[in-house]
């Protein structure tokens, strides 16, 4: 049976940490779509010095374990002297993941809007980076809002990995709770809850954005 | 002299090709196109699908670059080699300024309602007054037939409309030249008259105007010069009637009884 009096007293303390997976999932995700879009947009261009830095971005990243580099960022980095705290540590490691994953689908987007939208604002003496800017990627955009909002409930799922390095999130907060109060289920229970307010939280906020960009479709 | 100079301008074609050369890999698509294009001069370009006419058209605003040859517009030439790339986009982006172009799928900016459409280069390339271009937008919106359209999408409107749209978008750069490339070609049967009628007005007002079409009509009845081209190399050109009624080359009589048929 569920103890709904360790719930009902533990809840604010599990909200406390929740904010805390909620401040690390935002400012890891705005650093992970700015870092997404500057490789997206090197991997697309001609120039082999940001082609190639940026394909090789995505595929370490991708072929690499978050946990391994949230460890390399966090433990390994201090050996050459750079310390980070736990919190920068992991919008590090996270801004960085989910900016891989970001490029791939942002990559996906511009590439999906037809070569005419590029030659009609080409053909009116629009330069590259206005039609970049002014008609590629808004409609790119319309593109990438379902699966960029994939990778944001990824993001912030990912974020409890972050209670490896010590950073009281949701996740230590409710193993901490375990050790006063033995009581794994309820607190897991309440951790699992919040984890999905937030995702569900997330997802109805790109569905607002989604919404904005029908240009006159049904 | 400011005469003779005035005249000297005017006498000096709007659009000079010469030699123009252009080949996708192993493929010579254009081989050596020589042609001059008066000013408010209607030329026409027919040919076969293939025979290269619409790249000769793209060449002209260096939407595809020539392999070889000069592309000389209003005394300036297009396809600069000695340019470095960064300075090459610089002059390409001025020289196209000048030159409006329509599209087969006329490729309006879906995001942006017909009147943005038309607001977005000459705000944001010309850096023109808002307020003074809106007035000229709108001008140009009503001489398409379309001025109760400004505020929709381009999604909202038939292909004809988007058509006029497109035409009217690139009016409102100011061009001294305008391009067309199979404009009613993705358009159904009934909707083709509305364009070919905007494209009509604008040719009797002295437009430069340099047309690829399968419209033989139009040709006809609009064109001063028409060009017929085959396997990337101009066959015949002369005025219409000639050309139409009276072909001298046997590639010519097979096509037109193709397309006439």
């Amino acid at each position: 049976m569920l103890d709904w009096q360790v719930i009902i007293h533990y809840f604010p303390f599990l909200v406390k940490g929740a904010l805390i997976t909620l401040e690390i999932s935002v400012i890891s995700l705005i650093l992970g779509l700015a870092a997404g879009l500057v490789a997206a947009l090197c991997i697309l261009s001609t120039n082999p010095f940001l082609h190639w830095p940026g394909r090789f971005y995505v595929w370490i990243i991708r072929s690499t374990p978050l946990l391994v580099q949230l460890f390399i960022i966090y433990f390994g980095l201090p050996q050459f002297g750079i310390s980070l705290n736990p919190f920068w540590s992991g919008v590090l490691a996270l801004a960085l993941n989910t900016g891989a994953y970001n490029a791939e689908t942002i990559r996906g987007g511009i590439l999906a809007v037809p070569k005419g939208q590029q030659e009609a604002s080409r053909s009116l003496g629009m330069s590259k980076v206005l039609t970049m800017r002014r008609i590629v990627l808004p409609q790119a955009m319309r593109l990438i809002i379902p699966p960029l909002g994939n990778n944001f409930v990824i993001l912030i799922k990912d974020t409890s990995l972050v209670s490896t390095i010590t950073l009281v999130e949701l996740t230590l907060t409710a193993q901490r709770l375990i050790g006063s109060t033995y009581k794994p289920f309820e607190m897991y229970l309440m951790a699992a809850v919040l984890y999905a307010i937030l995702t569900t939280c997330a997802a109805l906020l790109l569905g607002q954005v989604e919404r904005r960009t029908t240009w006159g479709h049904v | 002299m400011n005469a003779t100079k005035i005249l000297s301008k005017n006498e000096e074609p709007m659009i000079i090709l010469h030699n123009l050369r252009k080949s996708f890999g192993n493929n010579e698509v254009l081989k050596g196109i020589n042609l001059e294009v008066a000013r408010s001069e209607v030329l026409v370009l027919i040919g076969p699908s293939g025979s290269g006419k619409s790249t000769l058209l793209r060449c002209v605003n260096n939407l595809e670059s020539p392999t070889g040859g000069e592309v000389t517009v209003d005394g300036e030439r297009v396809n600069r080699t000695d340019l470095k790339p960064r300075a090459f986009q610089k002059h390409i982006n001025r020289v196209r300024t000048h030159m409006g172009m329509v599209f087969q799928h006329f490729n309006l900016f879906p995001h942006k309602t017909v009147l943005e459409n038309i607001l977005e280069a000459p705000t944001q390339v010309l850096h023109r007054n808002p307020e003074e271009i809106i007035a000229e937008a709108l001008e140009l919106l009503d001489k398409v037939g379309l001025a109760e359209k400004k505020d929709s999408y381009p999604v909202q409107l038939s292909g004809g409309q988007q058509q006029r749209v497109a035409i009217a978008r690139a009016l409102a750069m100011r061009p001294s030249v305008m391009l067309f490339d199979e404009v009613t070609s993705a358009l159904d049967p009934e909707l083709v008259g509305e364009v070919l009628l905007v494209m009509e007005g604008l040719a009797a007002e002295g437009m430069t105007m340099i047309v690829v079409t399968h419209e033989m009509g139009f040709a006809e009845r609009v064109a001063n010069r028409v060009v017929f081209m085959a396997e990337g190399q101009i066959v015949e050109e002369g005025v219409p009637k000639e050309i139409f009624s009276n072909p001298r080359e046997e590639r010519t009589k097979r096509f037109l009884a193709d397309v006439l048929k």
